[in-house]
């Protein structure tokens, strides 16, 4: 006896509609682009209209036309140059401070008992709570600014070092001792590596901070920086300029943010997860 | 001379002992496996030789450091094959080394790619290349092919054959499966509570492999031979 198999279950590779559906990336940001631009056709047109008061709100136009005049006459950039360098040498301080005393208590239990409660107890205060006594300390010149800017940078970059010093696979420690790796060597090719993706979340995390520390302490008695211009045209209530100054701090953070993910794409090219991202 | 030599080897975690008065001596090129139930220490065992674990009485004697292989690669993602091979000693003269070592495990030319592109038997072989490219007189292998697909487990039995014939170190494999411990070893011992109880010389003798599964309580074979 035979059996008859009459239905016949067949596959064919179907072409795909490939160009009905996809959009491109092109076109997808092109896309992401138009809400934020619509939002801006639309203050611009209410300014103009005199529905947006410019007291209360300057037009964009308005602001981009202060803006080119501060470019013009060189005022932007001394200072966007200032603020930066507050920023700059304030991460360095606190970055360095914050990643020496995360070695140090990631690789010793000591050590952490030592310093971790009282680091821990200092985290506890707000970075901002301090800024009457920053100003009693150092009075209103840099050195109060960076201080502040230092501080916020310590805690995220020191937590993230401990952290990620802690969480090295100890089955990559052994590997180094039985293949007789010197201590030095340890360090360099197990332990810092391993410790880098959450080091590198630190970074990220400080630079947001220490962005919204240089803000607060640029608000307070100066004559130069970003802070300075937005207090200055508090003053004389000039509106665009202060929507300006809140622009430009809002680009720096964004700039920040792409150094940050440049620096992880950079440092961290072995890593399955930031791989893909490129 | 013996890859490695122990004498009244003792080992305990607080008052209970794992390994009591073992003897145990490897010789070169020699191939040992040791077959064992979970907990009988044989991992304790290696651990000792391997200089992970102090030691609680007796001595091990062995000519310089040992080499390891663990059930997984631990080969370090953010670095680059070929130093992966020669860690420790990434000089010119180590790179030739350990590019020599890839090509010997079947990895030729692939000594710049990344530990993520291989898959578990490629790793695998990376991790005996890093072995091997030290020159051990003793070889431990702790389960090194327990996590791979069956097909790879018997490719990599016939290759690290191969390589023991070639380099000639003393060998010891733990493992819980009887049929890789036939196919591979020399000898086969068979560790119960702390101590070797069996030892036997393989000769392709086919009673080997029921003797052996009856020395781990294994009733019956219910497998056809």
């Amino acid at each position: 006896m035979t059996i008859q198999l009459t239905e016949r279950n067949t596959i064919t590779a179907a072409p795909r509609k490939r160009e009905k559906a996809k959009l491109t990336s092109l076109q997808l940001n092109v896309i992401s682009w138009l809400a934020p631009l619509g939002f801006l056709l639309i203050w611009e047109a209410g300014s103009r209209l005199g529905l947006i008061s410019p007291q209360v709100m300057p037009a964009p136009s308005a602001v981009a036309a202060t803006g080119w005049r501060l470019i013009a006459n060189g005022l932007l950039f001394q200072h966007l140059g200032a603020s930066l360098a507050r920023a700059a040498v304030g991460f360095a301080i606190g970055g360095s401070i914050g990643f020496a005393l995360g070695v140090l208590v990631g690789f010793s239990r000591l050590a952490e008992a030592v310093l971790d409660r009282s680091i821990q107890m200092i985290r506890a205060i707000p970075f901002l709570a301090m800024l009457p006594l920053v100003i009693v300390w150092f009075g209103v010149d840099e050195t109060g600014k960076i201080f502040m800017v230092s501080l916020a940078v310590m805690f995220p970059i020191y937590i993230n070092t401990v952290l990620g010093i802690r969480q090295v696979d100890p089955k990559l420690l052994e590997l180094a001792r039985v293949t007789g790796l010197s201590w030095k060597a340890t360090i360099r090719r197990i332990i810092l590596p391993g410790a880098m993706p959450s080091i590198l979340t630190g970074v990220r995390y400080a630079l947001a901070v220490a962005w919204l520390a240089l803000v607060i302490a640029e608000t307070i008695a100066t004559t130069r920086g970003i802070g300075f211009l937005a207090m200055d045209a508090r003053e004389f209530l000039q509106t665009n300029v202060i929507v300006l100054t809140i622009l430009i701090y809002a680009a720096i953070g964004v700039g920040a943010d792409s150094l940050a993910r440049l620096l992880e794409r950079q440092l961290l090219r072995w890593h399955p997860n930031y791989a893909k991202e490129s | 001379m013996s890859a490695v030599f122990v004498r009244g080897l003792r080992r305990q975690y607080g008052d209970r002992v794992v390994i009591e008065n073992l003897d145990l001596r490897i010789g070169e090129g020699e191939f040992v496996a040791l077959l064992g139930e979970s907990g009988c220490g044989k991992t304790t065992l290696l651990r000792a030789l391997a200089g992970l674990d102090p030691i609680d009485g007796g001595h091990i004697d062995a000519p310089g450091k040992p080499a390891v292989v663990f059930q997984e690669h631990r080969l370090l993602p953010w670095t680059p094959l070929w130093q992966n091979v020669a860690l420790g000693m990434e000089t010119p003269e180590g790179r030739k080394a350990a590019i020599a070592a890839l090509r010997e495990v079947g990895l030729a030319g692939r000594e710049e790619d990344w530990p993520r592109n291989l898959s578990g038997g490629q790793a695998q072989r990376v991790a005996l290349a890093r072995a091997l490219v030290r020159e051990p007189k003793l070889l431990l292998l702790d389960e090194p092919f327990a996590a791979l697909d069956a097909l790879t487990r018997i490719k990599m039995h016939v290759l690290i054959r191969e390589l023991v014939a070639r380099h000639r170190p003393g060998v010891l494999l733990v493992t819980h499966d009887v049929d890789e411990a036939v196919a591979i070893a020399d000898r086969i011992l068979v560790m119960r509570e702390g101590r070797i109880a069996a030892s036997y010389q393989v000769e392709g003798s086919t009673g080997l492999r029921d003797t052996l599964l009856q020395e781990l309580g294994v009733e019956s074979d219910t497998r056809a031979a």
